[in-house]
């Protein structure tokens, strides 16, 4: 088996390699025949990442213990997911996924955008190949999954904190959007080598951004999910380098989602794009360089080996390569349009990315301090949570106040009467709501308060793009309010589409205020029939349970709940025991409350010997919005990727005459 | 462990030969360039897309001015020059693919 | 911004840019964060740091009582300076000897490190690799 893996990732190494020598070469000489072979040899080298992939799950089923990798994540007792979700529980097999995905992406970017951008497309597969390769030889030449060991009885298990069901899917999507952000990377840097210049890349990789975009959002709330239900530690999100490590290339693309607008509508922005994509891609090819060299501490730490040094090469190379492309391509990206106010959509756009890029690069800031502090001052400087959250209120307030302004500006310019009409309702319901919110004690936390008059904000302006909408539609149409609301939204998926994003913006920002600014703690230890009182609730410690799981002991306290005069019925926390992998973890009890978003959070973080129970207990307002906010997230984004028919009919008309198929004669 | 190495090898020639089927399929094609886009062509590419850029800036302004998003005077101050730049778009576009056909018409 | 054609653009960029790097030297040369040292390393150290070791010996004491003490030495090289650590609040699950974690606090006098409650984080030990995974 582990001959046939080894066998398949050479190839694969072969096929990119050639792919990459042969297309680059085929693109330089305008050889035909020799640029359908690269690409075709970029197709092959996903069916041959496949199949190693293939095999390594066959290892994990079939419990083959002389796979180093598999002996190393698994064990025979091991439930069935959790045996294939082990397939990403380490490096080398995150690294192979990581090909994986790569090489669909590519195969189904350039297999999509062959006949509309032909021209593009030929410079697009050397690039991705390129990619390819690096990641290729770090699984064939660095770190590989098929090495094989003198099988021992039983495999090591895998990290009992990884058997849960997000971590099944959590670092899929992470991969998704991380490696996708190689696509629209790929496709401008194919754009600079070609000189084409027009919008054919950006309109190849629209849906493949958004795509990704999606996932690595997604992926980061089911990341934030699992920390907040497993790890239990009472939050989601510790500001930790991993984690900003996948935040900042979301940041960086959500910037660029919003600048790219500007050069669809108004030709503006060229460079700025270009550099936007590059900087989203480098980012997440320099997260992964923090985190697997070891290089700063992370709670999240992956085991240290020689591939850190390699990543770092590969970011060096990335950005030498991206910033030479745009320097020497800077005539060509060069556009008469020009900024005609700072009152103007255009203006509320460039501060939108001003803002996000400059919270970007306070996080990296931060998450490499270390680095650099120990560079100048010879001693490691950590950042804590309060410089990350200090940014994260200065940029991300008025971040939230812009993308209730943005959307409703006119292009080219606005007069401030103007905007003033426009904006009385919203900005009465939200002064309403902070006075309101004064009212109900909501003054104890000023961030939390400016937050939520904010949201109230945005989410006006929201509603009132749809009601206006819909309004003028039904009066040019005399549709019924609900065909009209339809049609509105069809016709314009990317712009209400994008509100939805907004909405599930809005409840993130919402939940997160909620829960971290309004929160309430209290802890002890109690012994049976003892209470503890935190917020409006009571809980009185009722009883110890011990059972025998699949694969670990679970041990539980149980809690009877009361708010009020009313029962809530019960909560359990407690901790797991696992055999094979000796190790505790923690299992934290939370009882949402459906109706007000409001979680119960009880953590039991010691259990004596004779019973008692030293407990941790939070009260999270609102923090469900979080979760639901996930939801309305990949509803918007859904809305914006649906085809339009009628938009690919009149690209399809725009590029007939310029996307003749590379591998058909040129006449 | 033979049978996985002789199915490793069997994955390659297929592979290989998918790589070269280009080769195989037309072995002495009449010609072996890309297809380029003329210097022409892609001007008038360009031409296409600002056209398109300024006539859909021209219906967004009325679909907002309509829906209430823009006021009357910011609309009445802008809609000049974006009027203007969908003339300016309509008639560069005119001028390459006149040129495109005269140019045609000449060889 | 490599062109900036509009001199709009050049002021936005050139007032947050501005803006920024007062912020960043603010915070990271005036105030926030903490240093972090080995336990060879803390003697001298006044203030707040980040202790960074490995777990030697046995644990002992009540970390929601009186405190626990254990006791930390480098993780990397050749010296043989401990430190003993007094620890209150919440212990990490992976928590045990031999495995490697940081802790915030300030030596005392006497030599010992009194740390900021629940501030102990445990790194993975490298039989596990968590897959929090960035790449």
């Amino acid at each position: 088996m582990a001959d046939l893996g080894r066998a398949a990732l050479l190839l694969t190494l072969g096929l990119s390699a050639y792919a990459l020598v042969a297309g680059a070469a085929a693109a330089w000489l305008g050889r035909r025949r020799l640029a359908h072979s690269a690409r075709n040899a970029l197709y092959a080298s996903f069916f041959s990442t496949l199949v190693a992939s293939v095999v390594l799950v066959a290892g994990f089923v079939r419990d083959d213990f002389s796979l180093a990798y598999v002996a190393g994540h698994s064990s025979r007792d091991l439930p069935l997911q959790y045996k294939l979700s082990a397939f990403w529980g380490g490096q080398e097999g995150s690294l192979l996924l990581w090909l994986l995905v790569l090489t669909a992406y590519a195969s189904l970017a350039i297999w999509f955008a062959r006949r509309r951008a032909a021209d593009l497309v030929v410079w697009v597969t050397p690039v991705l190949a390129g990619i390819g390769v690096a990641f290729t030889w770090l699984l064939v030449g660095v770190s590989s999954p098929f090495d094989t060991i003198a099988a021992p009885a039983d495999g090591s298990g895998l990290n009992p904190s990884l058997q849960n069901p997000y971590m099944v899917i959590h670092p899929v999507f992470l991969y998704l959007g991380y490696v996708g952000l190689a696509v629209p990377f790929a496709f401008a840097m194919g754009a600079l080598l070609s000189g084409r210049t027009d919008e054919r890349w950006i309109v190849s990789t629209r849906r493949w951004t958004i795509v990704a975009w999606t996932a690595l959002g997604i992926g980061q709330l089911l990341g934030a999910h699992w920390a907040y239900q497993e790890v239990g530690w009472g939050g989601y999100y510790a500001w930790d380098p991993v984690e900003n490590a996948a935040l900042m290339p979301w940041l960086v693309a959500t910037a660029y989602l919003h600048s790219v607008m500007i050069q669809e509508k108004r030709g503006m922005l060229r460079v700025w794009n270009v550099t936007l994509v590059g900087l989203a891609f480098c980012l997440s090819l320099f997260g992964t360089f923090l985190t697997r060299s070891g290089i700063v501490s992370s709670i999240h730490s992956f085991t240290q080996s020689g591939i850190g040094p390699w990543f770092l090469a590969f970011v060096v190379n990335a950005v030498v390569f991206t910033t030479v492309m745009i320097w020497l391509r800077l005539p060509q990206l060069r556009t008469s349009a020009k900024l005609e106010s700072l009152v103007s959509r255009e203006a509320a756009f460039l501060y939108n990315n001003l803002l996000l890029v400059a919270l970007c690069l306070t996080i990296l800031w931060g998450t490499a301090w270390p680095i650099v502090s120990e560079a100048v001052r010879g001693e490691a400087v950590v950042v804590g949570r309060p410089y990350y959250d200090f940014f994260l209120r200065i940029f991300g307030l008025p971040l939230l106040l812009l993308m209730g302004i943005g959307p409703l500006i006119a292009w080219r310019r606005a007069s401030l009467q103007g905007l003033a009409r426009v904006f009385v309702w919203p900005a009465g319901v939200a002064l309403a709501t902070g006075l309101l919110l004064i009212l109900l004690g909501a003054g104890s936390s000023i961030p939390g308060l400016i937050a939520y008059t904010f949201s109230a904000f945005v989410l006006a302006t929201i509603v009132l793009e749809f009601a206006r909408g819909t309004a003028a539609r039904r009066a040019l149409t005399g549709e019924p309010v609900p065909v009209a609301f339809g049609q509105l939204v069809g016709r314009n998926r990317r712009r209400y589409g994008g509100y939805v994003v907004h909405a599930s913006i809005v409840l993130l920002a919402i939940g997160v205020a909620g829960s971290s600014a309004y929160d309430s703690v209290a802890e002890g230890r109690l012994t049976r029939g003892e209470s503890l009182t935190v917020g409006d609730y009571t809980l009185t410690y009722r009883a110890l349970t011990e059972r025998d799981g699949a694969n670990a002991t679970e041990i539980r306290a149980v809690l009877d709940v009361r708010r009020g005069g009313d029962d809530l019925g019960t909560v359990a926390a407690g901790k797991n025991a696992y055999s094979a992998e000796q190790q505790v973890s923690n299992e934290v009890g939370i009882r949402s409350d459906l109706l007000t978003g409001e979680d119960l959070f009880v953590i039991a973080e010691q259990v004596r010997d004779d019973g008692a129970v030293f407990f941790r207990v939070f009260v999270k307002p609102l923090v469900n919005l979080i979760w639901l906010a996930g939801l309305v997230f990949v509803l918007g984004s859904l809305i914006t990727l649906w085809p339009d028919a009628r938009e690919e009919r009149r690209l399809a008309t725009r590029y007939a005459r310029a996307g003749e198929p590379a591998d058909r004669p040129a006449t | 462990m033979s049978v996985w190495l002789a199915l490793g090898a069997a994955l390659a020639v297929a592979l290989v030969v998918v790589v070269a089927l280009p080769f195989l399929r037309e072995p002495a094609p009449p010609s072996d360039s890309l297809h380029e886009l003329t210097a022409a062509e892609r001007e008038r590419l360009e031409a296409q897309e600002a056209r398109d850029r300024a006539l859909a800036a021209l219906k967004e302004l009325e679909a907002d001015h309509r829906a209430g998003r823009v006021s009357d005077e910011d609309y009445r101050s802008v809609i000049g020059v974006v009027r203007r730049d969908a003339a300016d778009a309509l008639r560069r576009l005119d001028r390459v693919e006149g040129a495109r056909t005269g140019g045609a018409k000449s060889r | 911004m490599a062109r900036s054609s509009s001199p709009a653009r050049l002021v936005v960029a050139l007032s947050v840019a501005a803006v920024l790097a007062v912020f960043l030297l603010y915070t990271s040369l005036a105030g926030g964060g903490t240093p972090s040292v080995a336990p060879s390393e803390l003697k001298g150290k006044t203030g707040e740091v980040s202790l960074v070791g490995r777990v030697v010996g046995t644990p002992s004491g009540d970390p929601h009582g009186g405190g626990m003490r254990f006791t930390l030495e480098d993780i990397e090289g050749h010296q043989k300076e401990r430190v003993t650590v007094i620890y209150k609040g919440s212990v990490p699950d992976l928590f045990r000897t031999g495995r490697d974690l940081v802790v915030t606090g300030t030596r005392q006098a006497d030599g010992t490190f009194v740390t900021t409650p629940g501030s102990m984080i445990t790194k993975c030990p490298s039989k596990y690799q968590a897959a929090e995974s960035s790449a």
